[in-house]
């Protein structure tokens, strides 16, 4: 039944977007995510790197990681122009949409890749395990390592999978828990190697490079490789760099102060992805010894514990402690592609080019949890295809990472002379020549990625043959969708999809309060949100929750019968609304109520939520005296406490702050 | 939180009217706004704006203004705007006006209730009117006794009032309310 305050002036339904309640996440959990699958390179890269290249594997690999810098930079310029980021985004606004979907059709099927390879590495590592443990337990059989990973893998994918229809805070809570235990283990690895080469000293790897024939690809074999081998060497060693991606598309989810923290997240991607995926490497060739190395191509870092100095029994137990923390964060690099996908998926799905149907969110969780299942199937399928086999899996990897970063590299540098707006943040290297400024770090950067993705053409045959394929199919997919959608709808601007909880009473909005003060802020006119932007930058989230409020209203029995959904203009005005609360960083907590009059349902909502504060924009039909007046009056005709309350009107050029 | 200030000797010493206007400040309640012969009960007026005349002119009778047909002019001025009634059954009309160094008010309490002619559904049992000084500084208090007004009249008030048998006992049932 509803509530009837008395007759008159009422709120009669309350509707609670609960999809638009986003929660921010820290620098710390943005930089696990990343690090899950970046880090994580550190298990595979350097058994698949010298398989490839030779034992200068090391060198190449620390070259690559050096190279992570710039790339980092590359996305933090992106990122800062746009919250809903990424290479989709970037590359659309400045090549145009369909080379933005060449784009991220390349870097699908990365993310796809990144899941497999992951997961069936970490079913590699277990299995290798099981098996030297196995005789030592006096249990006569062994598993199959590759129908054991293949297995194994599906169980993750299926794991991570689950936990990404819950939401992102529930998976990045699991990243950082991830990325604490790699942490631990990393200590303890350097600290056993020091000791190793104290006591038996340290051989540091060659420059010499050994390509093999697979190695070398389509690569002429009467041309000599001169320096074009370093070249080569580098695009093979490329796949270390995995998952930057991640960063733009969690970029949208992190917290205020968003520029400053996606630059701290940077920060610590690079040095904790350095160090421990560089100095491993280097660990790796210099102290397993030469004979043996091969043995250990799909698991480097077992071989690496079980060449520390001590006791066989003790170096077993490191190597059961270095597979568990990779087999936890190879399982956490299938958790980041699952969500960096989502996040591609979605940017996509918002410029209509994913069927609306994809876009449904999950009605407990909120999460697009379809467009997960795709990615989660096709992960699926390519474990199964692969048959575990690590390295074709790498052979075939990093296509559509270099060709991501080379369109990502062209794009930003395009929207330099493009867009000359201001940016939040530059890439270095930019000279200034009279009135114009001439990017060459970032040409430096678009011309080194360049080369190694057209090398990496011809040398990695797998990656060239299934990338193509794989980004052809997505493209088409990409292509007919938007075809369909555009005939099924004339072109229109993105609308968030809401999740909406309704009831006929204002106390739901208890449910919704978490913190000690709250602000309501009025918005009717997504064109005028000067005031919740306002609000946004000096509201302090830790302390204070922000109801951002619209009222629909109805008069006569149309009040009455009026059902709770949103109509095209609220769910423009709450789609603004969700963007300006992602470009701050800053969770809001955005409800709309159905009303006969506006002011009765702003004082009541506000009254129930608790507001100490009320803030609305300069109206075009109101006066700021009389929208103050009338507010004035209403809430003192329903307040049932003496509670002050300040009313603030903000506009350009207007602030009006009044206590009562 | 209180909404006025007190009557000061120079406040007082200010102005030449009958009835000292009252300034902002701590523990002045409303029913120190109003007196017996600024209180019209019972009122039989038909509509909103011939009560609000009356209304007008006993207020600035009281206050000793002779031209309050300007007084009347603004306040209906407002009146064209957004709607000055509430559902409990309150109407509060009310303008910020040049010349005068605090608020002046009256009440009517109607003997039949009228409708409000902006908003119809509603119907007015209780008019209370003032004015308060048209300076960027007493804009707080012109707030916060429109808060406080609306707040102190609730229907249970309202039925109270209309019940009374003069403006002694109408003033009389708000002294004891806000005691």
């Amino acid at each position: 039944m509803k509530p009837e305050p008395r007759p008159g002036r009422r709120v009669t339904e309350v509707v609670v977007l609960t999809t638009a309640m986003l929660s921010f996440i820290s620098f710390w959990r943005a930089s696990a995510i990343v690090l899950c699958d970046l880090a994580s390179t550190a298990w595979y890269v350097g058994g698949i790197v010298e398989t490839a290249i030779g034992p200068a594997a090391p060198w190449f690999i620390l070259g690559v990681m050096l190279c992570a810098a710039p790339m980092l930079m590359l996305y933090v310029e992106g990122s800062s122009m746009f919250v809903r980021g990424g290479v989709y985004k970037v590359v659309r606004e400045s090549m145009g949409g369909s080379l933005a979907k060449v784009s991220v059709s390349a870097l699908m099927f990365d993310y796809i890749l990144t899941g497999a390879i992951s997961s069936v590495s970490a079913g590699q590592y277990l299995a290798g395990l099981v098996n030297s443990a196995f005789p030592h337990l006096h249990i006569h059989w062994s598993v199959d390592p590759k129908l054991f990973s293949v297995v194994f893998a599906l169980g993750v994918v299926a794991y991570f999978w689950r936990q990404n229809i819950k939401g992102i805070e529930e998976s990045s809570d699991k990243a950082i828990k991830i990325m604490s235990l790699v942490s631990v283990m990393a200590v303890v690895i350097f600290a056993w190697a020091a000791y190793t080469i104290w006591s038996r000293g340290f051989r540091w790897p060659s420059f010499a490079l050994n390509f093999t024939h697979e190695s070398l690809g389509w690569f002429p074999s009467h041309l000599a490789l001169g320096r074009l081998g370093l070249l080569v060497a580098f695009g093979h060693a490329f796949l270390g760099m995995s998952g930057l991606e991640t960063l733009a598309q969690v970029y949208r989810e992190m917290e205020a102060p968003k520029l400053k923290n996606l630059k701290r997240a940077a920060a610590v991607i690079f040095v904790f992805a350095l160090v421990l995926t560089g100095t491993i490497s280097f660990l790796s060739v210099g102290l397993i010894p030469d004979e043996i190395r091969h043995t250990y191509a799909d698991n480097l870092l077992s071989g690496l514990a079980m060449s520390m100095a001590g006791p066989h029994w003790l170096l077993l137990l490191l190597q059961a402690f270095v597979v568990l923390v990779g087999v936890i964060i190879l399982s956490g690099a299938v958790n980041t592609s699952i969500m960096g996908s989502n996040g591609v998926l979605n940017r996509l799905a918002e410029d209509r080019i994913m069927p609306d149907a994809l876009r449904h969110l999950h009605p407990r969780f909120g999460t697009t949890h379809r467009m997960i299942n795709l990615v989660v199937l096709l992960q699926a399928i390519t474990i199964i295809l692969c048959r575990g086999d690590v390295y074709l899996l790498g052979e075939a990897y990093a296509f559509g990472l270099i060709w991501s970063f080379v369109f990502n590299a062209g794009a930003v540098l395009v929207l330099r002379f493009k867009d000359r707006a201001k940016r939040e943040w530059k890439f270095p290297g930019n000279l200034r020549i009279g009135r114009h400024e001439l990017p060459f770090g970032l040409m430096g950067l678009f011309l080194l990625v360049l080369s190694v993705g057209l090398i990496n053409l011809l040398t990695k045959r797998h990656a060239t043959v299934f990338g193509l394929g794989f980004t052809s199919f997505f493209f088409v997919l990409f292509l007919i969708s938007e075809r369909i959608n555009k005939r099924e709808k004339a072109q229109d601007e993105h609308r968030e999809k809401f999740n909406l909880r309704s009831a006929a009473d204002l106390a739901i909005m208890r449910e919704e309060i978490e913190r000690p003060n709250r602000v309501l802020v009025a918005v009717r006119d997504p064109g005028n949100l000067y005031h919740l932007n306002k609000t946004l930058e000096t509201h302090d989230a830790e302390t204070t929750d922000l109801v951002v409020f619209t009222s629909r209203i109805r008069k006569g029995l149309s009040l009455v019968d009026e059902t709770v959904s949103m109509d095209h203009d609220e769910e423009k005005l709450f789609t603004r609304v969700i963007e300006a609360a992602e470009k701050h960083g800053k969770t809001v907590t955005p409800m709309l109520v159905v009303s006969n009059e506006p002011f009765y349902a702003i004082t009541q909502a506000a009254q129930a939520v608790g507001a100490t504060e009320v803030v609305f924009g300069v109206s075009a039909k109101l006066s700021t005296d009389t929208q103050l007046e009338r507010l004035a009056m209403t809430w003192g005709s329903l307040q049932k406490d003496k509670q002050p309350v300040r009313f603030r009107i903000l506009g350009p050029g207007v602030e009006h702050a009044v206590d009562l | 939180m209180a909404w006025f200030q007190k009557k000061t000797p120079e406040a007082a010493a200010e102005s030449p009217k009958t009835t000292p206007p009252v300034r902002a400040g701590k523990g002045l309640k409303v029913s120190s706004l109003l007196a017996e012969d600024t209180i019209l009960f019972p009122v039989e007026g038909h509509d909103k704006a011939a009560v609000l005349q009356s209304l007008a002119a006993a207020v600035c009778g009281k206050a000793g203004i002779a031209d309050w047909a300007s007084f009347l002019a603004k306040v209906q001025e407002r009146e064209q705007g957004i709607s000055t009634t509430l559902d409990t059954g309150l109407s509060l009309p009310h303008a910020r006006m040049d010349g005068i160094p605090g608020i002046l008010a009256g009440m009517a309490v109607l003997k039949k209730p009228i409708p409000d002619p902006k908003q119809p559904d509603l119907s007015i049992r209780v008019m209370f009117l003032f004015f308060s000084p048209n300076k960027q500084d007493a804009f707080p208090l012109h707030l916060q006794l429109l808060r406080g007004v609306s707040s102190l009249f609730q229907p249970a008030l309202i039925d109270q009032l209309t019940a009374s048998s003069s403006p002694a006992a109408a003033l009389e049932l708000i002294k004891k309310l806000e005691a």
